[in-house]
């Protein structure tokens, strides 16, 4: 490898890093009078939880547009925590004042186009005109605001699973306006005071006015959102350090957790993490087509920095619900764990066979899966509260995280099975001993995959027995965990059995991707049991697509061998020529040492 | 004698004149033959394909049938039935295909205890032909020794674990566990100051319909109709159509449900009503016809020669030598939510005959273990009559079981995988 080649890596690796840290910068806007950035840190209580502004604007924009972000009238592209302050600033009181006094206040929060309204029919409901982008402003359909309630009051009777598009779009729609409503009436929905004493509650500014008189409930957070709606930075900025001051005093811990929690919505480490796996994933392909060596040592190195992002995440999650070993706690997080383990999984193959697979493998499913989190946490707050009896952190921490772990050791043995039957049927590179070494990885995932899912499952046992004396519930979650194990023991008895060869076990470890996906997903959409976290229908579609792709992939690894691209290199008994076939096989000592006398290439994903 | 051994393999084997064998010996043969067809692996994957499928139709039968109906129809049953319907099902969820779709018929399939057995008998067969004890394979018997009793284990509980509710009033006692799967109708009149007569008829005899009579029942019972599963109207019947003469059912009307829902996700159960006409014993005069219902939460008056009797069709009741008194019961929210925070009972335990009377808190995850039997806060109900704790009640002997099997099957896994996985990493280091 010449030293330009061996620089690669470093390089890439050293721009992802200043990548990763420019991202971590302030924004923007902290350089603006108004010191919007640290206002979005202070803690505040909702639905049950203390968190940043910041997370309630991106939170409340993300269910109503779908965007984390707004276009304002001047067409900038603005931050949640303004559209936020803008509601604050566009309620009953400032109407109120403007219908005395004349236009005094700009009510900006109703001009914005932030609802997102995809239905024709409720658009036409409204009397709007589809426009691209399918955002409209309260403003633009307040007078037909009676027309929308009536029809949501009729939808409201029936049951939620038989709605017509048209009848979703308007319950949609509705929910969206309540929570634009509790917004812009936060004098009595948000609670904004801090308790004095560990006994007491948050209060809002009502229940302070009541209690401390109007002096007390003035201070703080309202009269910045006066001071913002008379646009006067300076008591904005004046106010916001005193408050920050005085809470800081009384909640210094939920001080430091809310302002954590912003940094972490404004460096969005997810959003950093799928794509650095997207382009891990580019690199692992182009290493295929040439400069194999230095293409995969820097897939390989980008894809360990990206981990590292992905488990730092994780971590600050775990700070942020206090909650300790505790990785998954909704669908979401499961999604983000399961994609954690996937890459470190697939990263350590890599580290064991050296043969480029590992690194393209992790960064697929690291980007899938992200990609699968961040549909998954759209529509709400991913650090909600849970329900009392999950409520324990030992069994989270302990059965749920096994459960998950024998998902995703289930998932790589899945794509393994993928990456045998594809690499086999499209292109020449599997051969005899590319095979030999994917079975040997397959194999020992799949134990892996047994051992976890089963002790998960026996641990989501016993915590059952402890909590309603049931060790088994045959509850739909529990059967799909069960189908899980069944699946795993199968393939491996087949194997012991000599039923299956290589070829066999492939295609059926693709089949248990189609478990799993069950047992993720598909059991949650019967709407039966304990583990039931509500009906999706775009994950119905979603698990649909995805089951039809892993059979068209099983239908593919059935084709009979002469049809197989790579028919004639599977009766080769030594791996596919590096240079020649870019497409990398294994390669274990021996040949790596022999070929190196030969003055081929070979290579090792890290430093020598 | 190893001296002796290695001399005779030296040698050449001296040919033995053949000989038929012997039928005992033949019929040995025959039996390990027999075994090693049974221990095959190409069975073991045969019955693993069977169970996957018939836990899978169970999950999807849960949609239209609830847990309990799928539990014994399926997974504690020798023969399932599986509907054709539950497969329209599916494609309900998942394929779009249309709501209207129903498709009758039903195909037989091996149940859960024949599923189990076979492959206790595959598992055994197993180990008896090709037991040998090796460190290798110490992980792999470990571990299914833990599966044989994982599976006994599910048989003891289906066969023997009961499972009940015990609900209390705030303020209030109690000393009997309700059996949530079978009514009864009840009798009930005063002994003495602090005792009751009870008299209860099984619903199954009220299912069969017909006369009911017995020497302890203060009337004699005729069945006029009876409906499994019901919901009652809000609005009393036309005179001239309502089946009921007397007591409650002059207000409300029964209402036919498809029955067989059992529990789905909010608890649901099987409401049965019925008519029946009481008679007097002795002149066999009839007293009016009455609908009795499990939706009553209050028992109906009857009089017979002067004696008040409250009768009632409730849940199936066994009582307890102990008596539980809730003191407190505290359910909280999460500030400013309605999300559920914290459920717990105060419960006050009296039990004369181990002169116990002490104070425990039942909550979440929290469970009071007593007498055999365990307690567990199942739900928190407020209505207009009051604030009610539901506790459930388990009685499983065979709860260590899993316990046990657990620890040897993960153990033995562990242990098996490790093996393989140092003796994997020892080969790359070696290679």
């Amino acid at each position: 490898m010449s030293k330009a080649e061996s620089l690669v890596p470093w390089v890439l690796v050293g721009l992802a890093v200043i990548y990763l840290i420019a991202m971590m910068a302030p924004p923007i806007e902290s350089a603006a009078p108004m010191r919007l950035d640290e206002f979005a840190a202070l803690p505040l209580e909702d639905e049950g939880r203390v968190k940043p502004y910041d997370t309630l604007a991106r939170n409340s924009l993300m269910i109503i547009s779908s965007r984390q972000t707004f276009v304002d009238e001047d067409g900038h592209t603005q931050p949640a925590i303004r559209w936020l302050l803008d509601v604050m600033t566009s309620g009953p009181l400032f109407q109120a004042a403007n219908q005395q006094q004349g236009p005094k206040f700009a009510l900006a929060g109703e001009k914005h186009q932030v609802f997102r309204i995809d239905n024709p029919e409720v658009v036409a409901l409204l009397g709007l005109k589809r426009r691209e982008g399918s955002r409209y402003a309260l403003a633009e359909f307040r007078d037909r605001l009676d027309k929308l309630e009536q029809e949501a009051k009729r939808i409201a009777k029936k049951d939620p699973k038989g709605l017509t598009p048209y009848e979703k779009g308007v319950h949609d729609l509705a929910s969206h306006l309540q929570l634009y409503i509790k917004l812009a009436n936060w004098m009595e929905t948000l609670y904004i005071f801090p308790p004095s004493t560990p006994d007491e509650e948050w209060q809002t500014f009502q229940e302070t006015n009541a209690e401390a008189g109007l002096k007390a409930a003035l201070s703080g957070v309202p009269t910045m959102v006066m001071a913002y709606a008379r646009n006067d930075a300076k008591t904005f900025n004046a106010e916001l350090e005193a408050f920050r001051k005085q809470v800081g005093e009384l909640r210094p811990a939920d001080v430091r957790r809310s302002g954590t929690e912003a940094f972490f919505n404004h460096f969005a480490p997810f959003y950093q993490c799928t794509l650095l796996y997207i382009f891990v994933f580019l690199l692992g392909c182009l290493s295929w087509l040439g400069w194999t060596r230095p293409l995969n040592r820097a897939a390989f190195w980008l894809a360990v920095v990206t981990l590292v992002v992905h488990t730092l995440a994780l971590i600050a999650r775990m700070y942020l619900m206090n909650r300790w070993f505790v990785f998954v706690t909704n669908l979401y997080s499961s999604a983000v764990f399961i994609g954690w383990g996937c890459v470190a999984l697939c990263l350590l193959l890599e580290k064991l066979f050296h043969n480029g697979l590992g690194n393209v493998l992790a960064a697929f499913c690291g980007a899938v899966t992200m990609l699968v989190a961040h549909h998954l946490g759209s529509d709400g707050d991913t650090l909600a509260l849970l329900q009392p009896v999950l409520d324990t952190n030992f069994w989270l921490a302990t059965h749920v995280t096994c459960v998950t772990m024998g998902y995703t050791a289930t998932f790589v043995a899945g794509f393994l099975g993928v990456a045998y039957i594809l690499g086999g049927v499209i292109t020449p590179w599997l051969s005899k001993a590319t095979a030999k070494t994917l079975t040997q990885m397959l194999y020992g995932v799949l134990c892996f995959a047994t051992l976890m899912s089963f002790t998960g499952t026996v641990l989501g046992g016993i915590w059952a027995d402890q909590s309603w004396g049931r060790f088994w519930g045959w509850d739909p979650k529990e059967n799909g965990a069960l189908l899980i194990v069944i699946w795993n023991a199968l393939v491996l008895h087949a194997r012991w059995g000599g039923m299956i060869k290589p070829r066999g076990m492939a295609v059926l470890a693709v089949v248990g991707n189609m478990v799993t996906g069950w047992s993720w997903f598909g059991t949650n959409q019967l709407g039966v049991g304990l583990h039931a976290y509500g009906f999706n229908d775009t994950l119905a579609t979603g698990l649909v697509v995805f089951w039809v792709t892993q059979l068209a992939v099983i239908g593919m690894g059935l084709l009979p061998l002469r049809f197989w691209a790579s028919h004639e290199t599977l009766l080769l008994d030594k791996p596919t020529n590096l240079e020649d076939k870019p497409l990398v096989p294994a390669v274990d000592k021996r040949h790596r040492k022999r070929s190196t006398k030969r003055g081929e290439a070979s290579y090792s994903p890290g430093p020598a | 004698m190893s001296e002796t051994s290695i001399q005779a393999r030296a040698n050449p084997v001296p040919v033995l004149p053949e000989r038929a064998p012997s039928p005992r010996l033949s019929r040995f043969r025959y039996l390990r033959k027999g075994l090693r067809a049974l221990a095959s692996l190409r069975l073991t994957v045969f019955l693993f394909v069977l169970s996957m499928f018939l836990v899978f139709c169970g999950t999807l039968a849960m949609m239209d049938h609830g847990l309990w109906a799928t539990l014994s129809q399926y997974f504690r049953a020798f023969l399932a039935w599986i509907p054709l319907q539950v497969f329209v099902r599916l494609g309900q969820v998942f394929f779009g295909v249309p709501t209207s779709w129903h498709v009758a018929g039903s195909f037989p399939f091996p149940g859960g205890w024949t599923l189990g057995a076979a492959l206790l008998v595959n598992l055994l067969a197993a180990h008896i032909v090709r037991f040998r004890f090796t460190w290798k394979r110490a992980g792999i018997l470990l571990l299914h020794t833990g599966l044989l009793l994982l599976m006994l284990g599910e048989l003891v509980t289906g066969l023997f674990a009961v499972e009940g509710v015990m609900t209390i009033p705030v303020d209030g006692s109690c000393n009997y566990v309700e059996n949530t799967d079978q009514m009864e109708l009840a009798f009930v009149w005063p002994a003495d100051a602090h005792n009751d007569h009870v008299v209860v008829v099984p619903d199954d005899l009220l299912r069969q319909g017909g006369a009911i009579r017995h020497e302890a029942l203060p009337v004699d019972i005729d069945v006029v109709r009876y409906v499994a599963n019901s919901t009652l109207t809000e609005d009393a019947p036309p005179p001239a159509q309502n089946l009921a003469t007397r007591g409650f059912g002059l207000e409300t009307a029964v209402l036919e449900q498809p029955p067989g829902r059992g529990v789905d996700a909010n608890q649901k159960r099987d409401m049965p009503s019925a008519y029946i006409t009481l008679k007097d014993k002795k002149t066999g005069q009839g007293l009016g016809t009455y609908l009795v219902s499990a939706w009553f939460s209050v028992p109906q008056k009857v009089e017979v020669d002067g004696t008040a009797y409250q009768m009632s069709l409730r849940f199936r009741r066994s009582y307890r030598p102990f008596t539980f008194h809730l003191k407190e019961l505290r359910y909280e929210t999460h500030h400013g939510t309605s999300l559920a925070k914290e459920y717990a009972s105060v419960i006050q335990v009296i039990d004369p005959e181990h002169g116990e009377d002490r104070e425990v808190t039942i909550y979440m995850n929290h469970p009071l273990y007593y007498q055999g039997e365990t307690f567990y806060q199942a739900n928190v109900n407020v209505t207009k009559a009051g604030e009610f704790t539901g506790l459930q009640a388990v009685r499983n002997p065979g709860w260590p079981i899993p316990y046990v099997a657990c620890t040897l099957v993960s153990g033995g896994m562990a242990l098996h995988f490790l093996l393989h996985l140092r003796d994997f990493l020892r080969r790359k280091v070696l290679s």
